[in-house]
C-alpha cells in the first residue's frame, strides 16, 4: 500500500486479447487491490474514444500512475505516453502492461491460465507505476551539420539534399574520386541509365554546393561526443587532421563485389570473369563482343556465386537481390550489341522482383535460354585445349546433363561487406551475422543503429540496387533532418543513475556498459562513477554488475524491478 | 548432350522462333490430340539448347503434329507453338530433305 491513485485499462483489441483472456475478470481482480482507484475495460484501448475516457478517468480520478493492459509496448508507448501527458499525469508514471503479444496470442489454447497470468502481469505493472517518479526529458542540442562517410551513389544523393535542408554537410571519400562503384558501370537496369553519366550528374551537383565539404582519400579515425554533437576526427589527403563538430553521421560505405576464389567455377581459366568484370568490359562498348581478343560468340551465366551459399560454408547466406536483374539486363545488353550471341544463364531461382521482371521477360524474348540448377549439384566449368566447357543437369529435361562450350563464363558475383574495420571501431557501428552494418529493425528502423545519430545508408547497410540505395539515403536523410533542423531533441529519462553515497568506482559498470557511457568523476573526497545520459540507451547492463547496487535505471529501479517480481510471484485470486 | 551453340543459327531460326517464353506447365501436352509422343516442351528445349541429335532424331514428331493450334490457343505463355514447329519442320526440309524454302 502506497498510498497511489492508480488508474488501469483492460483493452479488449476487439477480440485478440478478449477471446482468450477474460478481461472482465482481469478488470474485477485488479479493482480490488491496493493502490488501484480506477480500473476499466476497453474494446480498443488505443482509439481516440477509448484514449478521451481514460484522459476524464486521470482528472476526474486525480491518478497519479496510469497502467494499460494491452499489446507491445512497442506498438503503443508513445501513444499512451502522448495520452497521460495530455491529461496532465507525467508520461513516465505510465506503464504498458503486454497481454497480447506475451499472454492472448501464446495461449489461445488455455482461457484460464492466460486469464491468470493477465491478472499476474497488471499487478506487476501497477506494482512498478506505484513506484514511479515523474521524470523530465533530456533536451539535447543539435548542430546543423552532418558528416557523410563515402561518396557513392548512396552518399552522394544524402549529401545533396542535406545540403538542400541548409544543414552543411561533410562528404569524405576514402578514395581518390566520388562516385563509388556506379561510375565504373555502364547501363543500369532498369532503364539504361548511364552510370558513369549518373554519377556524374551528382557530382557536380554536389561540387555547386556552397554548404558541402568534400574530401578525398580521406578517413574517419575518430569520434567523441553524443547525438547533436558529435567530434569527429579526419585524416585528409596531405595526411592532415581535421576536427569537426557535427549534428550527425551518415555512413554510406557500400559494398565490395564477391571475389571468387581460385578454381571456384572454373575462376582463374581464360574466359572465366565475373559480373563486375563483364560489366566494364561491355561498358567500353566495342563491338563485335570480344574477350581479350577472341570473338565471344556464346556466353554462360553462373548466378549467386557467393550468395545464398548455406550457413556452415560461409556467413554469406543472404540473396544479393541485384545480381538477378542485372544479369537479366546485361542480356539485353548484349542482345543489342549483336543478337546472334548465344546466352545460357544457370540460375538457381530468378529474382528479378518486382518491376524488374520485365528484364526477365526481355532477356527471355532475346533468346537467352535459363537453366535451372540446384545448391547441391552445382554446374562445373572446365577447360579442355582452351576450350571452356560447362556441365549442368537441366531439371526441365530430367536431370540430363547438358555440356555447354561457351565463349566466356560470367560470374554473377554478389555483394559482400567491405573491409572497414577502423571505421566500425571508430563508430563503434554493430555488425550484423551477414559482415553489413546492422539496422535497428530491418523494416521498421531500417536506417537507424542503437548510436543515436548515426544512420546507415545504401549498400553499407545490405546488398541493394541504385534505387533502393537511394531510397535509403533518402531515409537516412529525413531522420538526420528531423533530428537536426528544430535544433533540439527530448531523450527519454530512462537512463542509467549513480547513488553517490554507495558508488565505491570499482569500474564494474565502465566495463559492462556497451556504449562507452560510464566515467569517473570526483565527488567530495572519493572518485564515483557517472552516467552521461546522453550515451546511455538505459539497458542496464551496468546494473547486475555493480556489487554495491549503486547504479540503476530510472524507471526500472532496483525497487521497482522487486516490487514486480514481488507482484508477479503473489498468489492470483 | 552436346549444346551446340549454333544449331539454331545453322537453321536459320530466327526470332519467329519464341520457344524460350515456355514455362513448361505442359498445357500443351495435356491438350494435344496426338498424345504424349508430342511433347512441345521437350522439343523445345532440346532445340533452344543446341541438342542437333536430340531434335532431327524427333523428326516423326515434328512431322505428325496436326498444326491444329490446340495447344496454341490454351498455352498461358503465349508461345507461338504450331508457329514454331512449322519453324522446326522448315528447317528440318533443308537440313534432312535438301528442300529449298518457297
Ligand atoms: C556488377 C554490378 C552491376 C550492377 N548493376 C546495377 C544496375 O544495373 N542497376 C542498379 O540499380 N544497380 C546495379 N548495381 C548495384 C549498385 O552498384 C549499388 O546499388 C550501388 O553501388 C550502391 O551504392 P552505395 O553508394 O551504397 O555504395 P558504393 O557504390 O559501394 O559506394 C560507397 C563509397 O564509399 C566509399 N567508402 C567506403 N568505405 C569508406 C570509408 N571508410 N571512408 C570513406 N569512404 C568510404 C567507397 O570508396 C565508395 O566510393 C550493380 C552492382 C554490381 C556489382
Ligand atoms: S491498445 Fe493495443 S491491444 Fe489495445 S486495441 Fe490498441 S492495438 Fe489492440
Ligand atoms: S539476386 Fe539472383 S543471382 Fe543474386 S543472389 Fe539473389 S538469386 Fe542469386
Ligand atoms: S502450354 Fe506453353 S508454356 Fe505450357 S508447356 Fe506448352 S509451350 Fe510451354
Ligand atoms: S498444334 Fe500440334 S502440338 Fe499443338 S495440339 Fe495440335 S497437334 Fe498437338
Amino acid at each position: 500500500m502506497t498510498g497511489r491513485r492508480i488508474g488501469v485499462v483492460v483493452c479488449q483489441c476487439g477480440g485478440n486479447i478478449s477471446d482468450y483472456v477474460d478481461t472482465e475478470k482481469v478488470r474485477e481482480t485488479i479493482e480490488k487491490d491496493a493502490d488501484v482507484v480506477s480500473a476499466q475495460v476497453q474494446m480498443f484501448a488505443c482509439s481516440d474514444a477509448a484514449q478521451q475516457d481514460a484522459i476524464r478517468e486521470i482528472r476526474e480520478k486525480k491518478l497519479d500512475g496510469v497502467v494499460v493492459c494491452s499489446c507491445s509496448p512497442k506498438l503503443h508507448t508513445a501513444t499512451f505516453r502522448a495520452m497521460a501527458e495530455r491529461a496532465g499525469l507525467n508520461p513516465y508514471q505510465y506503464t504498458q502492461v503486454n497481454i497480447r503479444e506475451q499472454d492472448s496470442w501464446a495461449h489461445t489454447h488455455d482461457r484460464g491460465g492466460a486469464t491468470q497470468k493477465a491478472i499476474h502481469l497488471a499487478r506487476a505493472g501497477v506494482a512498478r507505476t506505484a513506484l514511479s517518479e515523474p521524470l523530465e526529458k533530456i533536451r539535447v542540442e543539435t548542430l546543423p551539420a552532418v558528416v557523410v562517410v563515402g561518396g557513392g551513389v548512396a552518399g552522394l544523393r544524402a549529401a545533396l539534399e542535406l545540403s538542400e535542408m541548409g544543414i552543411s554537410v561533410h562528404l569524405v571519400e576514402r578514395a581518390e574520386e566520388l562516385g563509388g562503384h556506379v561510375a565504373r558501370w555502364g547501363n543500369l537496369f532498369p532503364n539504361d541509365k548511364v552510370g558513369r553519366e549518373l554519377v556524374h550528374g551528382l557530382i557536380s551537383a554536389v561540387r555547386a554546393r556552397e554548404n558541402i565539404a568534400v574530401y578525398l582519400g580521406a578517413e574517419l579515425l575518430e569520434k567523441s561526443g553524443r547525438l547533436g554533437a558529435f567530434q569527429v576526427k579526419l585524416r585528409t589527403r596531405s595526411k592532415e587532421t581535421v576536427e569537426l563538430t557535427v549534428g550527425s553521421i551518415v555512413v554510406a560505405t557500400g559494398f565490395e563485389p564477391y571475389a571468387p576464389q581460385a578454381g571456384e567455377f572454373g575462376y582463374g581459366l581464360p574466359g572465366v570473369v565475373t559480373l563486375p568484370e563483364f560489366k566494364e568490359l561491355l561498358a567500353t562498348g566495342a563491338r563485335p563482343l570480344a574477350y581479350q581478343g577472341r570473338p565471344v560468340r556464346s556466353i554462360a551465366y553462373v548466378y549467386c556465386v557467393g550468395s545464398r551459399e548455406s550457413p556452415d560454408r560461409s556467413g554469406r547466406t543472404y540473396c544479393s537481390r541485384y545480381c538477378c536483374s542485372a544479369t537479366s539486363h546485361i542480356a539485353t545488353v548484349v542482345n543489342g550489341l549483336d543478337p546472334s550471341v548465344r546466352q545460357y544463364h544457370l540460375f538457381r531461382d530468378i529474382r528479378t522482383y518486382g518491376r524488374y521482371e520485365a528484364l526477365y521477360e526481355k532477356a527471355l524474348r532475346g533468346g537467352s535460354v535459363y537453366l535451372r540448377y540446384s545448391e547441391e549439384d552445382p554446374p562445373s566449368v572446365t577447360s579442355s585445349d582452351g576450350q571452356l566447357v560447362v556441365k549442368v543437369k537441366d531439371r526441365l529435361l530430367a536431370g540430363e546433363e547438358v555440356e555447354l562450350r561457351p565463349d566466356l563464363v560470367v560470374l554473377v558475383t554478389g555483394m559482400t561487406p567491405r573491409e572497414n574495420s577502423e571505421l566500425t571501431q571508430a563508430l563503434k557501428l554493430p555488425v550484423g551475422k551477414d559482415g553489413f552494418f546492422r539496422e535497428v529493425h530491418v523494416k521498421l528502423r531500417p536506417v537507424e543503429t542503437v548510436m543515436d545519430g548515426i544512420f546507415i545508408v545504401g549498400a553499407a547497410q545490405g546488398p541493394k540496387n541504385v534505387a533502393e540505395s537511394v531510397a535509403s539515403a533518402l531515409a537516412g536523410v529525413s531522420k538526420a533532418g528531423a533530428l537536426l533542423m528544430k535544433g533540439y531533441v527530448n531523450l527519454d529519462p530512462l537512463v542509467a543513475a549513480v547513488d553517490p553515497n554507495l558508488c565505491l568506482w570499482c569500474e564494474e559498470c565502465l566495463k559492462a556498459c556497451p556504449y562507452g557511457a560510464v566515467r569517473p568523476v570526483e565527488a567530495g573526497d572519493k572518485q564515483i562513477a557517472e552516467v552521461s545520459s546522453l550515451l546511455c540507451k538505459g539497458e542496464g547492463a551496468c546494473v547486475p554488475a555493480c556489487p554495491k547496487q549503486a547504479i540503476s535505471v530510472r524507471g526500472y529501479t532496483n525497487e521497482q524491478v522487486t516490487a514486480m517480481i514481488d507482484a508477479l510471484a503473489q498468489e492470483a485470486a | 548432350m552436346k549444346s551446340d551453340p549454333t544449331f539454331l543459327r545453322d537453321l536459320h531460326v530466327g526470332a519467329e522462333f519464341d520457344a524460350q517464353l515456355c514455362m513448361n506447365c505442359g498445357t500443351c501436352t495435356a491438350l494435344c490430340p496426338l498424345g504424349i509422343e508430342l511433347m512441345p516442351r521437350k522439343l523445345f528445349r532440346r532445340a533452344l539448347l543446341g541438342d542437333r541429335e536430340g531434335v532431327l532424331g524427333q523428326k516423326d514428331t515434328i512431322y505428325s503434329c496436326l498444326l491444329c493450334r490446340l495447344c496454341e490457343a490454351n498455352c498461358p505463355a503465349g508461345v507461338h507453338i504450331a508457329e514454331n514447329v512449322r519453324t522446326l519442320r522448315v528447317a528440318l526440309n533443308r537440313e534432312l530433305f535438301g528442300l529449298a524454302e518457297a
